[in-house]
């Protein structure tokens, strides 16, 4: 039922990633999705493949949950592939037909293009994955906190994603509520082109609007009886604390970058 | 007889693939005749609303057939938005469906969409209206200019104007204060009379369904746990108790009394009811223990 | 008096904004109101009747066009008293979905806490302590949109009782429920002022529920019209009808009892006290 949809991608879990302070995660995906670029060659690349996968493993996030990360991006993944197989002219001539030229450069590059979409994709959802989409908000609360600064409202910014998130569910019931009765009452939803389909929305999307509207006025009494007043004097239960293991994660992130490195300079590029 | 619903082996699923999977409705087996006002009673998650959607087609069954005077209302998939027409179903809160700038547009939408010419509609509209006690300045004002329990009727009138074969109400007094909720099942049982519609009204309230309906059909766990008359259905109030549903105030104050060895009967249903039956046993002394 | 009320309205009136004044009725109009710590008291009331209103002006939301208001003493046209009210008198609405702030079940309860500036540590005792209170312990992981509806309204409830408050009010928070949520908040209210002396004002137009309270207040055009033990009013079955209310089933049995001639012991509010009533009669007829 659509009452069973889940928020984001969480994947409970008490691992040791699952337990990193989730600034740390924020801080070392953003620090992975770079190095992921700077992977020269086939040994550098391997070495990120092997550290994606083992912290995959720690974080006993199943395979089947991983592809399905990387399942809705297949497409992108082949599509950018196939462009670099066509464009790149350099190398070894291996097939050539019509105006198509395949050369041997070209494959490598659309393997390594590929092999790179795919490993942004899955170290950007472990994060996803061992980190709860109210940790995830959270975190970039205090990391964007210095933005405060500069007059940017974080922690509005912030409640209204952690107000989006909680209510997502909330109103594709409400769709799903709205669009059954129009259609109980003979509105025709499925049939006709883009422009009689889109006035067939009508009748949904006023009833929708209301409500949102009369639910944001209920929740903003509702937060006001409980004392909310922006983050004036607000405390966290969670409280967010660097622990050895963060210092660990950060020096294995460190090992992985000079590995990388390193394979860059010292190991000369096979093909 | 011929009846006007009915159901063959109706199955439910939803999450069919996944490990949510679950069976909401298990081979039902029901005949609704024409003219009937049947209450279809049982605990949220019964399955009783996803029963009631399967009426109309808003949901396909898994397998099974649902058949609207003999035929199966989905052998002509084209066709399916007839089957609305001739069977409303008016959702609960049915006031957060509306939209039009005016009540009387809003309860024209179902009409409109049956393509009848605009004389015929502004007929239904204020026959409709009439039904559900609405007035002229009801009809000329803005929906969201009704009070909740004006509101409520408006929506109720959309469907009505349907002129459906069967009407089916979801909850239609949930959230209302007591004489908002008389003047629904009032109206309701006055247009049954009226037009001889066959309705169908899904409730929580024992009450509500104690005052008006004619038979009651009792859904547990996805199975028909009970069918029969209001008498029949309430008597058994020990099993309604056992499956989590409850019984009106006096069933379950007779059925009590019954227990503990009083010579009372366990049918009763209606404060009117229980006190001639008690008036005259008090007056006799056949009541004792 | 030498104990602070722990609501007080005195003369209030009040009437929704709205372009022309001079059609809109006020929805209270000079209403006197007293309800002292502790009490379990229920506001009946047909819709529109104002019962409903009085819930926010008693939690500082909406402001009296005349008249006073005082929570525990403090006056509530002060905005400085504001926060220390809420902190005391929590609310409880309608539609549980519309309350739920977070997308796990205790970090929603902890929100008010978090507001009130309590330090993490506390927090954390509080949103245990208050979803046990209510029995969701169990649901504290979890998303609040795969609750039942009777749970939502427990989780709402405890995101009170983190708050520490000395009152709660609930402003028809049954209405959307079944008859199985209803119990398990009416169970759950009941329990928190008999053990823990949390003073109930409870708003419904569920009969069955404002039998169970130990004073019922009736609103009609915006003034309190009844003010009895629930015995009382509900004993006064033409009245209640009049007013667009009800009274439970037995009650109207025993009035009916009593109307032909039966010598009834008084009224019954419910099935307990009907059976033991008629078991009587019964045996003695």
């Amino acid at each position: 039922m659509i009452k069973d949809i889940t928020l984001g991608q969480f994947f409970p879990g008490r691992s040791i990633v699952h337990r990193l302070d989730p600034r740390t995660k924020v801080l070392l995906t953003m620090a992975l999705i770079v190095v992921v670029f700077f992977c020269q060659n086939i040994f550098s690349l391997l070495l990120m493949i092997v550290f994606v996968a083992a912290v995959n493993l720690i974080s006993h996030i199943p395979l089947r949950v991983v592809m399905k990360s990387v399942k809705p991006i297949l497409i992108i993944v082949i599509f950018t592939a196939v462009l670099n197989l066509l464009y790149t002219d350099d190398g070894r001539v291996l097939i050539s037909f019509w105006i198509i030229k395949i050369t041997d450069q070209g494959i490598e590059t659309a393997v390594f293009m590929a092999i790179r979409i795919m490993l942004l994709i899955i170290a950007s959802s472990l994060l996803t994955y061992t980190t709860s989409p109210t940790q995830l908000t959270d975190a970039l609360e205090r990391l964007m906190s210095p933005l405060k600064a500069i007059k940017v409202p974080v922690h509005s910014i912030a409640m209204m994603m952690t107000i989006a998130l909680r209510f997502i569910p909330t109103l594709v019931e409400e769709i799903e509520r709205i669009m059954n009765a129009q259609k109980a009452r003979g509105a025709d939803m499925e049939s006709g082109n883009l422009i009689k389909r889109a006035k067939a929305l009508v009748p949904v999307l006023i009833p929708l609007f209301i409500s949102s509207f009369r639910r944001a006025g209920d929740l903003a009494f509702a937060m006001e009886c409980r004392c909310y007043d922006g983050d004036h004097g607000r405390t966290r239960m969670q409280t967010m604390k660097f622990a050895w293991r963060d210092l660990g994660a950060l020096a294995a992130v460190c090992i992985l970058i000079a590995g990388i490195i390193l394979l860059n300079i010292f190991v000369p590029d096979l093909i | 007889m011929a009846y006007v619903l009915q159901t063959e082996d109706l199955t439910c699923i939803y999450g069919e693939g996944t490990p949510l999977r679950t069976v909401a409705l298990d081979k039902i087996n029901i005949g609704i005749e024409q003219g009937e006002l049947l209450a279809v009673i049982g605990q949220t998650g019964s399955g009783k609303s996803s029963l009631i959607q399967h009426f109309n087609g808003i949901l396909r069954p898994a397998s099974g057939r649902v058949l609207l005077n003999g035929r199966d209302i989905w052998a002509d998939k084209k066709n399916i938005r007839q089957v609305r027409f001739q069977v409303g179903l008016c959702f609960q809160y049915p006031e957060y469906q509306l939209f039009e700038e005016t009540v009387a547009k809003d309860i024209a939408f179902g009409p409109r969409n049956m393509g009848l010419s605009d004389a015929e509609i502004d007929d239904r509209v204020h026959e409709a209206a009439r039904y559900v006690g609405l007035t002229q300045a009801h009809l000329d004002a803005s929906p969201f200019d009704l009070s909740g329990g004006e509101k409520r009727r408006a929506a109720i009138a959309g469907v009505i104007a349907m002129r459906p074969q069967v009407l089916i109400l979801d909850e239609p007094t949930a959230g209302l204060d007591p004489s908002g909720r008389d003047t629904i099942l009032g109206f309701i049982r006055a247009y049954r009379q009226e037009t001889g519609a066959t309705v169908i009204i899904v409730s929580h309230s024992m009450e509500d369904v104690a005052a008006i309906a004619t038979r009651v059909l009792v859904v547990h766990q996805g199975k028909i746990a009970m069918s029969g008359t209001v008498e029949e259905v309430f008597s058994r109030a020990d099993e309604l108790v056992a499956i989590g549903l409850n019984v009106p105030q006096v069933t379950r104050v007779f059925t009590e009394l019954n227990r503990r060895g009083f010579h009372v009967p366990k049918n009763v249903y209606t404060v009117e009811q229980a006190g001639n039956i008690l008036l005259q046993l008090l007056h006799t002394g056949e009541g004792k223990a | 008096m030498n104990e602070k009320a722990m609501i007080e309205f005195r003369n209030v009136t009040f009437r929704y904004p709205s372009e022309d004044t001079e059609e809109t009725r006020p929805v209270l109009q000079g209403l006197d109101l007293t309800i002292r710590p502790g009490e379990f008291v229920a506001i009946l009331g047909r819709n529109g009747s104002g019962k409903s209103t009085i819930a926010k002006l008693a939690n500082g939301i909406l402001e009296p066009d005349e008249g006073e208001i005082s929570i525990l003493g403090l006056d509530s046209a002060r905005e400085e008293n504001h926060r220390e009210i809420r902190r005391n008198c929590g609310l409880v609405f309608q539609n549980p979905d519309n309350q739920i702030v977070a997308t796990i079940v205790e970090e929603d309860v902890a929100f008010g806490p978090e507001n009130l500036g309590v330090p993490p540590w506390e927090i954390r005792e509080r949103v245990d302590a208050a979803l046990r209170a209510v029995g969701m312990y169990e649901y504290r992981r979890r998303e609040p949109h795969k609750l039942s509806g009777g749970q939502k309204q427990r989780v709402a409830i405890a995101g009170i009782l983190a708050m520490d408050p000395r009152c709660i009010i609930l402003d028809e928070a049954t209405a959307m429920l079944d008859p199985h949520g209803r119990r398990e908040v009416m169970e759950t209210v009941r329990r928190l002022n008999r053990e823990r002396g949390i003073t109930i004002v409870y708003i419904t137009h569920f009969m069955e529920e404002a039998a169970e309270a130990d004073r019922v207040i009736v609103m009609d055009g915006g003034r309190a019209v009844m003010d009895d033990d629930p015995h009382t009013v509900f004993s006064q079955i033409d009245r209640m009808k009049e007013l667009g209310l009800d009274v439970p089933q037995v009650s109207e049995l025993m009035a009916y009892l009593g109307r032909h001639g039966v010598r009834t012991n008084g009224a019954v509010l419910n099935a307990e006290e009907c059976i033991e009533s008629l078991s009587q009669l019964l045996e003695e007829a």
